[in-house]
């Protein structure tokens, strides 16, 4: 018996430090974004505190968290583990308040993927996760534990505890729902960076860049799906020249367009290459 | 280098017409957009200078109507008065006169009063900066009404006169959104594909050269636009850059031009507002122009927005 409840420790431990790391983290992540305007505000338990305070309170609470974790992994001593119980019973207390008072706004706890509103199954997991503190206090395991007694008995505990949280986690079906419902390419920001070095890896690239004069752009923009870069160079006759290219911004090997257009004044496209891709 | 070359070099590399697209032939007589300051105005005539120093005379149509803080009569509006008019017959015929007319949009910094009127005090985006408005007692009901939350972090719109370098806020050109200028809510999830042509509410703005024709447009690149605010916008609009051409058209008034996207909308982005002025938009203010095309394409500037669809033009 006392195995039994020592394994189930180890389990509850396991998944309080997942939980607590990865809450951690995305916390951290989402105050150091600052998101895009307002992004905190649809944010948990920072709505009942004053604006100024948002960030500062999401990021003391992701410290709690890894402090927290450290605690539970690496000592024996009660004082995380009651700090943990204390943690998750405050964190119920706050949901249901929060649940109460602003209906509107999501618990926050992984940051902005919990963005959907409070519901039972959100009180639900902090409640869980409590008694899974309690547990650990009870039987106070701690990481090393946790290794040595690593057993098929540990892995269906863990199963198990990962199917309840999962159940109760309505950050999966967001996350689900993300991928499914993906923006399309013309409204999703694209970093110029990886644009410019998935053109520098293109064939086009190759076998224009004897053409050109400089290595860095004198223009970029993007329309829609593709990028544009503009590099000042030379025809094969040795006349000024801007040559354009344009990178698609969807896929590893995105194809690639190139023309070179006669200097400013003389206009006219003196050579077009067709739409070859980069694929090869 | 230029914004202007964009257009022909980005259609070198992809192979389109370097000519840029015109919108569909229209059945309605054209309008046309001139502004100007008045040197002189009577029932039947209004003469002014436009923005090059060339003086202009169009006559004033017997139906035409006038706005200068409130409607007047055409002959009311005052000489030095700086115009915006709406003309038939190729800019020969005035129909449709606003004198003065300015339009305030920003974030609120900061209130103040001045004896009964109210100060406030706007950013206005990258380009206008920072204004300073007068509400005159007499149309702080009315805007208030309009603007519950005349508080620092809220977005404010209306619609004014100009005059003597004061701005006074008359008008309240949309219902203040409820949320700050900060949250703004992010646009619904975009299934898969994207249409060509997005519907919502285009609106007018004085953020623009006098006289110039073109349009703001919300959705830019922050890295290109050199606009910090750009990339905001609670309609799911694709990405364009300036330099591109726009595709406007007027749902109400069946009139479309193309235009070229001079500058970045970081306010009209901010804005989840419908426009009512004939029938409901879909939320969202997707694009703003400037004051001739605005005209030209048949909107009103003292109502401040019409139901409006875009795309690439």
């Amino acid at each position: 018996m006392t195995v039994e409840v020592a394994t189930l420790a180890a389990a509850a431990l396991t998944l309080l430090v997942l939980l607590l790391v990865l809450g951690s983290v995305a916390k951290i992540a989402t105050a150091g974004t600052d998101a895009e305007p307002g992004g905190l505000s649809r944010l948990g338990p920072a709505m009942l505190v004053p604006e100024r305070w948002r960030k500062p309170v999401l990021i003391f609470c992701a410290t709690v968290e890894t402090t927290l974790a450290c605690g539970l992994v690496l000592t024996r001593s009660p004082l995380p583990r009651w700090g943990t119980i204390a943690f998750f019973a405050l964190a119920t207390y706050v949901l249901w308040e929060l649940r109460r008072r602003r209906p509107d706004v999501g618990c926050g706890c992984f940051g902005e993927a919990s963005g959907s509103p409070v519901g039972l199954r959100a009180i639900g997991r902090a409640v869980v996760l409590t008694a899974m503190a309690v547990t650990v206090t009870l039987v106070p395991v701690t990481g090393a534990d946790v290794l040595s007694g690593l057993s098929w008995d540990l892995a269906i505990a863990l199963a198990a505890g990962v199917a309840l949280l999962s159940v109760l986690s309505t950050e999966l079906e967001e996350a689900i729902a993300r991928v499914r419902y993906r923006a399309p390419c013309e409204q999703r920001p694209v970093p110029a960076a990886r644009t410019l070095s998935r053109l520098r890896s293109s064939s086009e690239w190759r076998s224009h860049a004897a053409l050109l004069v400089s290595g860095e752009p004198e223009d970029t923009w993007r329309e829609l799906c593709w990028r544009f870069f503009v590099y000042p160079g030379r025809t094969a006759a040795g006349a000024k020249a801007e040559v354009v290219f344009a990178v698609y911004l969807s896929g590893r090997r995105p194809p690639v367009r190139v023309a070179v257009v006669g200097a400013e004044g003389t206009g006219g496209t003196l050579h077009e290459s067709t739409g070859l891709s980069a694929t090869r | 280098m230029g914004v202007e070359r964009r257009y022909a070099l980005a259609s070198a590399a992809l192979g389109r017409s370097g000519v840029p697209p015109q919108a569909e032939v229209e059945e309605r007589p054209a309008l046309s957009g001139v502004t100007g300051e008045i040197l002189d105005i009577s029932p039947h005539l209004v003469i002014l200078e436009n923005s090059e120093g060339v003086e202009e005379r169009l006559v004033i149509a017997p139906w035409a109507t006038a706005w200068h803080g409130r409607p007047v009569v055409p002959a009311e509006l005052p000489v030095g008065a700086r115009v915006v008019i709406r003309a038939r017959q190729s800019g020969r015929v005035a129909e449709r006169l606003w004198g003065d007319v300015t339009r305030i949009t920003g974030v609120i910094l900061s209130l103040g009063t001045e004896r009964r009127d109210l100060t406030v005090e706007l950013d206005c985006g990258p380009h206008r900066g920072t204004r300073t408005v007068v509400i005159p007692y007499g149309a702080s009901g009315r805007l208030r009404v309009r603007h519950p939350q005349l508080e620092p972090g809220f977005l404010f719109d209306a619609i004014g006169t100009r005059v003597e370098g004061t701005t006074f806020a008359r008008l309240p050109a949309t219902s203040q959104p409820a949320y700050r200028a900060t949250a703004v809510p992010p646009p619904p999830p975009a299934y898969g594909g994207i249409q060509s042509r997005i519907s919502g509410a285009a609106a007018w703005s004085d953020a623009f050269d006098d006289g110039e024709a073109g349009a703001a447009y919300p959705m830019l690149e922050r890295a290109d636009s050199g606009c910090e605010d750009a990339g905001v916008s609670c309609t799911g609009l694709p990405y364009l850059a300036l330099g591109s051409m726009l595709y406007v058209g007027n749902v109400c008034e069946s009139r479309a031009l193309v235009l070229p996207i001079v500058a970045c909308g970081c306010m009209a982005g901010r804005f989840c507002d419908r426009c009512v002025e004939c029938g409901t938009s879909p939320r969202g203010r997707i694009v703003e122009l400037s004051p001739v095309s605005f005209v030209e394409l048949g909107g009103d500037l003292a109502k401040g927005c019409f139901n409006a669809r875009v795309g690439l033009g």
